[in-house]
């Protein structure tokens, strides 16, 4: 990705590997995200698609390499300091407290953002850009719908508009509706200067959005490139192609 | 009517004591998923420094402070950082003995520090204990209740509203449901599970400092009890609902009080009180769930660890197995392993037991020591050893016994009992009444008394089918308690405080008074004892338990009759529990009521987990080691009498690192050492080439890993695969 665009990368991997206990799950794993661009990063399941988000935000140590973040190493950092530096990280399945009402999902990350004062002001800002969050703002998160949840995981990065998102398969499970109105509030964070990293199933959904692919293989990245190339050569990409010229 | 209410006022204070127990208990389980049975050692650590204080003379205010914010907190913190931290996502059982340890070892080791107990009466933390400050319907209040009743409801209400209404509390509360989610947020969720950590050891502290006073003098049991009676309210709680813990323990309070007071004076009033937890344990397990929501990022933690060493084929290799259900992975390794316990059970196929002994002993190097030195040990025994040692060595062997029937029940099928001293004790209870009243051989009642005591397994089973892990156990705990003080005490039991004589036995003209030849029949006891349960492990049924540790749920699914697997387990484990409680018996040729009280059988547990529950040696280790700690270290000056609880103590830290005991550990040790040079003389040709990246170092955990591939059902890329 890094040919495609002038732009400083905000996020950058360098021959990162990561393991869960004795498995690696990942192996010399590079690509860069330019400010504010989108990259959607693709692969068949057990790719490591999710490892990468998880090494990128601190869930999981990346065993050898680093990870920059608007070129500090964030490497060493834990997942608590990454996301106050700016990444924020939309995991798979469901992503926001169940037990904890829509409003205190919000307040909790606000308040270590903005300071006490300017949560009220944060909380409005969510709510005006997505009205149903409000009206369900006493509401259980659990109890909410797939998409709604998606939704509430959103408007935290929207308000606080950190520079880089993760997304890991935003759009699973949801009604082709519902992905819809999913994609256009991506949009909308990404209009607010946030740079995408988007993991997705349906490729075709995310290409029409991405600037950049990184296709992984096994956990090695089998391409980096440009959309219009991914496209072309997908099935072999995805579905075991050679991995990519060593470096 | 105001008889009742001159039950149940004085009731309030004990039952707030009980309810600051629970309000900690539910908190750190809730924050940490620990939940903390060393909170009644923390209570006494902080009760013990209170009075200590105080009788240096500092003022109440200032004593209470120290102990209650700076040392009990203090302690948690350090508990936390050294032990808990490590055990948070393991198996109920990793998680629970060193908690156990701790409670038996830290308040012996509080003693220590302190000198001794102070001999004052402790006092109480406000008020004037004795003035009576109200009446409330006419039931004076003195200011002990006072302060104790004011304390809690203030402390309760204050710590409702942290959680309510402040950031930490919210904070908190998202580290409840998911730390790692709440670092996402930004949030450190290290520090605010510590801070949860820092207000549940207060309370632990602010409980004993209060219970203190409603004793005439400072004695650790009391803080096992109150532990108990906090517990109770926790599981009324359902491990989650502060206000509805802190009610049910006053409700507890009060309810023990009007038990007391309304039963007519006999074995059931003295006896029903304490064991008023079980029945509250028993009717309100089945309700209570383990946590609230599951971690939807437990995804990121790598599976766990197998054991080492499996030749055996029923090593704990689950004990390491992430709790919070039965994760997706572990259905499917339960599965697995119920699949081929079935097949096996239809085909009749034969079990494990096929290579020949030389190759056993070639792979087992420890084996060959073991057998070697407990060879000379039996042959020192019959020849020159001194009648005194003698003893001790048969003494662990009935022990011995004992841990075995742990091995089969919590090692093999992994039920987790914290009652088998109960089961060993009415053992031998039966066998010294039937020869006391019919003059039955001893060596017969030994069988009939492990037969009651299979019977008693049953008893405890049924009632506890639907329970698992953690519950059980405490099911279990509150189990014993019953039986100590309702079954025991009974002239036709234990006999009350007397207790039972137990004669050694007559086998037609051998008699077996001595030493030597006790010693003698002891050894013949483990060795059919150990033989059965290995017989068991190695078979259809040690397969059929192995599945239904590794699930419950997916052997159900695949038709394994779960329930009746557990009743007989727990049947067949009681009795073998009971022959070792009667072969002890014989040996000491009586027992008192309190012999095999329901503290030996936390120790029991924690010995047997720490030495090794997962092979039969380790049981036969853990019983002897037991007996030598217990009796070579009384022998000690009295300076160095305090080595037990310290050595008991370092045990239970080294046991978070190694869950496989500490004999699976060291013959494990020996193995990969092995493995180690055997690999390195074969030179590097291996298939890890240069570069194939940084991996695990040494072999064997290349094993464990293709083992717990299959445990986890997930499909990894291979260690250095790939390119060379
Ligand atoms: N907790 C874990 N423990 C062990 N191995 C894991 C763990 N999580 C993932 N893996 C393994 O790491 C590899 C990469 O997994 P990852 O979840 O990153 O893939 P993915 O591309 O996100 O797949 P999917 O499309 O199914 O979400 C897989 O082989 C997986 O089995
Ligand atoms: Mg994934």
């Amino acid at each position: 990705m890094s040919t495609a665009s002038q732009a400083d990368p905000v996020l950058v991997l360098e021959g990162v590997s990561a393991s869960y206990g004795p498995y690696r799950a990942l192996f010399d794993v590079s690509f860069s995200v330019p400010a504010g661009a989108v990259v959607a990063l693709v692969g068949a399941n057990g790719a490591g698609k999710s490892t990468v988000a998880r090494v990128a935000s601190g869930l999981v140590p990346a065993s050898a390499g680093r990870v920059l973040l608007r070129g500090h190493d964030v490497t060493r950092r834990r997942a608590f300091e990454i996301a106050r530096m700016g990444l924020a990280h939309v995991t798979e399945g469901r992503s926001v407290f169940g037990s904890l009402t829509v409003e205190e999902n919000l307040t909790l990350a606000f308040r270590r953002a903005l300071g006490h004062g300017g949560v009220a002001d944060a909380l409005a800002r969510a709510y005006e850009v997505f009205p149903r969050l409000g009206e369900r703002r006493g509401q259980l998160a659990g109890t909410l719908s797939g998409g709604e949840q998606r939704m509430l995981a959103l408007s935290r990065v929207l308000v606080l508009r950190q520079d880089v998102l993760v997304v890991d398969e935003l759009s699973l499970g949801l009604a082709p509706v519902v992905v819809d109105e999913v994609y256009e509030a991506l949009g909308t964070v990404r209009s607010g200067g946030t740079a995408l990293v988007l993991i997705e199933q349906h490729v075709n959904r995310a290409f029409t959005i991405a600037d950049g692919v990184v296709v992984l293989h096994k956990g090695r990245v089998a391409y980096d490139g440009d959309v219009a190339g991914a496209a072309a050569r997908l099935d072999e990409l995805v579905l075991g192609g050679p991995p990519a010229a060593a470096p | 009517m105001t008889t009742l209410l001159d039950y149940a006022i004085p009731g309030v204070p004990f039952g707030c004591v009980f309810a600051l127990m629970a309000v900690g208990l539910v908190l750190t389980y809730k924050a940490s998923g620990v939940f903390n049975l060393a909170f009644g050692a923390q209570a006494f650590v902080s009760s013990l420094a209170f009075v200590s204080f105080v009788a240096d003379g500092w003022p109440r205010w200032l004593a209470g402070l120290v102990a209650i914010v700076v040392l009990g907190p203090a302690l948690g913190l350090v508990l936390d950082r050294v032990l808990f931290r490590r055990v948070r996502t393991a198996s109920p059982l990793v998680k629970l003995v060193p908690a156990l340890g701790l409670l038996i070892a830290l308040p012996q080791v509080a003693l220590i520090v302190a000198g001794s107990a102070p001999d004052i009466a402790p006092p109480s933390l406000f008020f004037d204990a004795q003035r009576v400050y109200l009446h409330v319907a006419s039931v004076p209040i003195s200011g002990l209740e006072l302060s104790v009743t004011v304390a809690t409801v203030a402390v309760v209400i204050a710590l409702v509203a942290v959680f309510r209404f402040t950031p930490i509390g919210l904070e908190m509360r998202a580290v409840v449901e998911s730390p790692r989610m709440t670092e996402l947020a930004g949030v450190n969720a290290g520090l605010v599970s510590a801070f949860a950590w820092v207000l549940s050891s207060c309370l632990a502290g602010l409980a004993g400092v209060l219970l203190a006073p409603l004793y005439a003098q400072l004695d650790s049991q009391n803080y096992t009890v109150l532990l108990v009676w906090g517990i109770a309210a926790a599981v009324v709680a359902r491990f989650a609902s502060l206000p509805v813990a802190l009610l049910g323990g006053i409700g507890l309070g009060i309810g023990q009080q009007v038990l007391a007071g309304y039963l007519p004076a006999g074995i059931l009033a003295t006896g029903l009180r304490p064991s008023l937890p079980f029945f509250v344990l028993l009717a309100f397990l089945p309700f209570a769930r383990q946590r609230q929501v599951d971690d939807p990022l437990a995804g990121c933690d790598p599976p766990p660890t197998a054991l080492v060493g499996e030749a055996t084929g029923y090593r704990s290799a689950n004990l390491l197995a992430p709790s919070g259900g039965d994760g997706a992975g572990h259905a499917v390794a339960g599965w697995h392993r119920a699949l081929q316990a079935r097949a096996d059970r239809g085909a009749g196929v034969p079990s494990a037991g096929a290579h020949g002994v030389v190759d056993r002993l070639a792979s087992r190097p420890t084996l060959v020591v073991a057998w070697a030195v407990g060879g000379l040990a039996v042959l020192s025994a019959l020849t020159w050893v001194p009648n005194v040692w003698l003893v001790t060595m048969t003494q662990g062997i009935a022990f011995a016994v004992i841990f075995v029937s742990l091995t089969l029940l919590t090692g093999m099928s992994g039920q987790i009992s914290l009652c088998q001293a109960s089961f060993a004790g009415l053992g031998g209870f039966v066998a010294g009444q039937l020869a006391d009243h019919f003059g039955t051989s001893v060596l017969v009642g030994m069988v009939l008394g492990g037969a009651v005591a299979a019977v008693l397994g049953v008893v405890v089973a049924l009632p506890t089918l639907r329970l698992a892990g953690l519950p059980l156990a405490l099911a279990t705990l509150a189990f014993a308690l019953l039986a100590d003080n309702i079954l025991f005490p009974n002239s036709w039991v234990g006999n009350g405080a007397t207790g039972v004589t137990v004669p050694r036995p007559q086998l037609g003209p051998i008699g077996f008074n001595g030493s030597r030849s006790f010693f003698v029949l002891a050894l013949v006891v483990l060795a059919l004892v150990a033989a059965l349960v290995r017989t068991v492990g190695q078979g259809r049924m040690g397969r059929l338990l192995a599945a239904m540790r590794g699930s419950e749920l997916a052997s159900v699914s695949t038709g394994i009759d779960v329930h009746r697997l557990r009743v007989v387990a727990f049947a067949l484990s009681a009795g073998l529990a009971g022959v070792g409680g009667a072969l002890y018996g014989s040996l000491e040729r009586s027992l008192s009521p309190d012999a095999f009280n329901y503290q030996l059988s936390l120790v029991f547990l924690v010995v047997a987990a720490i030495v090794g529950l997962g092979s039969v040696s380790g049981a036969v280790v853990a019983g002897l080691v037991f007996t030598a700690l217990q009796t070579e270290v009384a022998t000690f000056p009295p300076r160095f009498s305090g080595l037990l609880p310290v050595v008991f103590g370092l045990a239970t830290l080294s046991y978070t690192r190694h869950p496989e005991g500490i004999v699976d550990f060291l013959g494990g040790g020996v193995l990969r050492a092995l493995g180690r040079r055997r690999q390195g003389a074969a030179g590097a040709g291996g298939g890890d080439g240069p570069g194939a990246g940084p991996g695990p170092a040494d072999r064997s955990s290349a094993r464990t890993a293709a083992r717990s591939a299959v445990a986890t059902g997930e499909v990894a890329v291979p260690e250095g695969g790939g390119r060379s």
